[in-house]
């Protein structure tokens, strides 16, 4: 009788070239890209999108071009940041949909440019029974049609913005082998540090390399006198990242300018390079792109 | 996977007229021996549906719909922008509201195969538009 290796395709699917040309798709339009960095936190709300944007923005300053690839699928919102929604016109053609352009020639792509209305919420079906698997398998399929048709085009950095939680890097890092690193991000609470320790200690076991870790919302400057104050007591990020072995990468001050879009459309950081939380943004690019050029040698 | 026929040693090939999952996700699939003729038919529910859907390819090949940017999105998304998802354009075959929203239903990666067998049925029958009876008589076709 004949074996699995004598029949030639797999009657009639051909589900191996499929998920050939399907990877070969990706690595084309990846290889166009020299940085991946992915940008993470155990728990929402601790200024991920915010933080990226405003990277992104420094990059942008010092002549890198960057893109940004909103992997927050069900919470999508950096394209807000950015100026780029629901109202952007989609152009398609065969070999992929332009990504939108945002604020400083940012290249973006969002599930929020891919429906219908601002409120439409991101659903795989109208099947109320639809199960746990199915979602979780539209979600990973879905990333990487992001990554792979979107014309993203010749850039230094893709950065890429995590949804909460580390159940997505699996994905990321099977999709990006090349990854440059992930930068984790907390605040100065509890909690936040017992997660994202969890997500270190989960991209550790993975061997996804870690950039360092950043504290955001970590001190408060005092608006008449630029001085900065401690905002919690004893919650050390620094700390945690010397247990863990990874680099403490810098604190971001509270500022609730930071997710703003200037008066002129254009970022934080960009319009507020020399205040104290500008200076910590551009300390905490130094430090990912010293990362990337230290392991590249 | 793959389907070997026993007395014949060949290889049986998938059939396209078999693929028609029921709203229910539940799938069957023909293989036919096209030696001896003889066929056979592989039953799935929901989740093993959902396992070979893993992978996000077409069974049956890649058909050129399956090849656009954003293919999975834009035909699986609930309420995605149109310009996404013009593979319906590609005949003149019209499809009532209940059928386009029955042939959502069907699972992403073998809607295309769903859509070429009734497609295929309505242009054999001779009718231009595609309703939910239509798509019943298909499925009694198929044999589910
Ligand atoms: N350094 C900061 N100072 C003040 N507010 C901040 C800072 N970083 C983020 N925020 C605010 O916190 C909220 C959550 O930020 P966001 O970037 O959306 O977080 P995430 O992406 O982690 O969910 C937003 O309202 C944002 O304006
Ligand atoms: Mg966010
Ligand atoms: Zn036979």
């Amino acid at each position: 009788m004949k074996t699995y290796e004598d029949l030639a395709g797999d009657g009639g699917s051909n589900i191996i070239s499929q998920v050939v040309s399907q990877r070969e798709k990706l690595s084309a339009r990846l290889a166009k890209i020299k940085h991946k960095v992915a940008l993470m936190s155990g728990k929402g709300g601790v200024g991920k999108s915010s933080i990226t944007a405003n990277i992104a923005a420094c990059l942008v300053d010092q002549g890198y071009s960057v893109g940004i690839l909103d992997a927050d699928l069900n919470g999508p919102c950096i394209g807000n940041l950015l100026g780029v929604g629901c109202e952007q016109k989609l152009v398609i053609d065969d070999d992929g949909i332009d990504p939108g352009e945002g604020a400083l020639g940012i290249k973006i792509m969002s599930m929020d440019m891919l429906l219908l209305s601002p409120d439409a919420p991101v659903m795989w079906t109208d099947d109320a029974e639809a199960t746990s698997t199915w979602v979780s398998t539209m979600e990973s399929t879905a990333l990487r049609e992001l990554l792979a048709d979107t014309n993203w085009g010749e850039l230094d950095y893709l950065l890429i913005d995590m949804p909460p939680g580390s159940d997505r890097m699996d994905n990321i890092r099977d999709l990006i082998p090349e990854l440059a690193g992930v930068v984790e991000i907390t605040i100065p609470s509890q909690l936040s540090q017992y997660i994202v320790s969890k997500s270190i200690t989960k991209n550790n076991r993975m061997g996804v390399p870690i950039i360092g870790l950043i504290e955001n919302m970590a001190t408060y400057v005092c608006p008449h006198c630029n001085q900065e104050g401690k905002l919690f007591e004893g919650q050390d990020a620094e700390k945690l990242s010397s247990q863990k072995g990874i680099n403490y990468i810098g604190k971001i001050p509270f500022d609730t300018r930071i997710s703003r879009k200037t008066d002129s459309g254009s970022l934080f950081y960009t319009e507020n390079k020399d205040s104290v939380t500008g200076k910590a943004i551009a300390s905490v690019v130094d430090a990912i792109i010293k990362f990337i050029e230290d392991k590249s040698n | 996977m793959k389907f070997l026929c026993i007395p014949c040693d060949e290889q049986m090939e998938t059939q396209m007229d078999g693929i028609m999952p029921t709203e229910n996700k539940n799938l069957v699939m023909k293989f036919k021996c096209k030696k001896c003729g003889h066929m056979i038919a592989m039953l799935t529910n929901q989740f093993e549906t959902e396992f070979v859907s893993k992978i996000g390819v077409e069974l049956g090949g890649a058909s050129n719909v399956g090849s656009r940017p954003l293919s999975m999105v834009g035909s699986q998304l609930s309420q995605a922008k149109k310009e996404l998802d013009k593979g319906k354009a590609e005949d003149n075959l019209v499809w009532t509201e209940e059928a386009q929203l029955r042939i959502k239903k069907v699972p992403f990666f073998v809607r295309n195969m769903a859509k070429k067998t009734i497609i295929n049925f309505a242009l054999e029958k001779g009718v231009t538009l595609i309703d939910a009876k239509l798509m019943d008589e298909v499925r009694e076709k198929v044999g589910m």
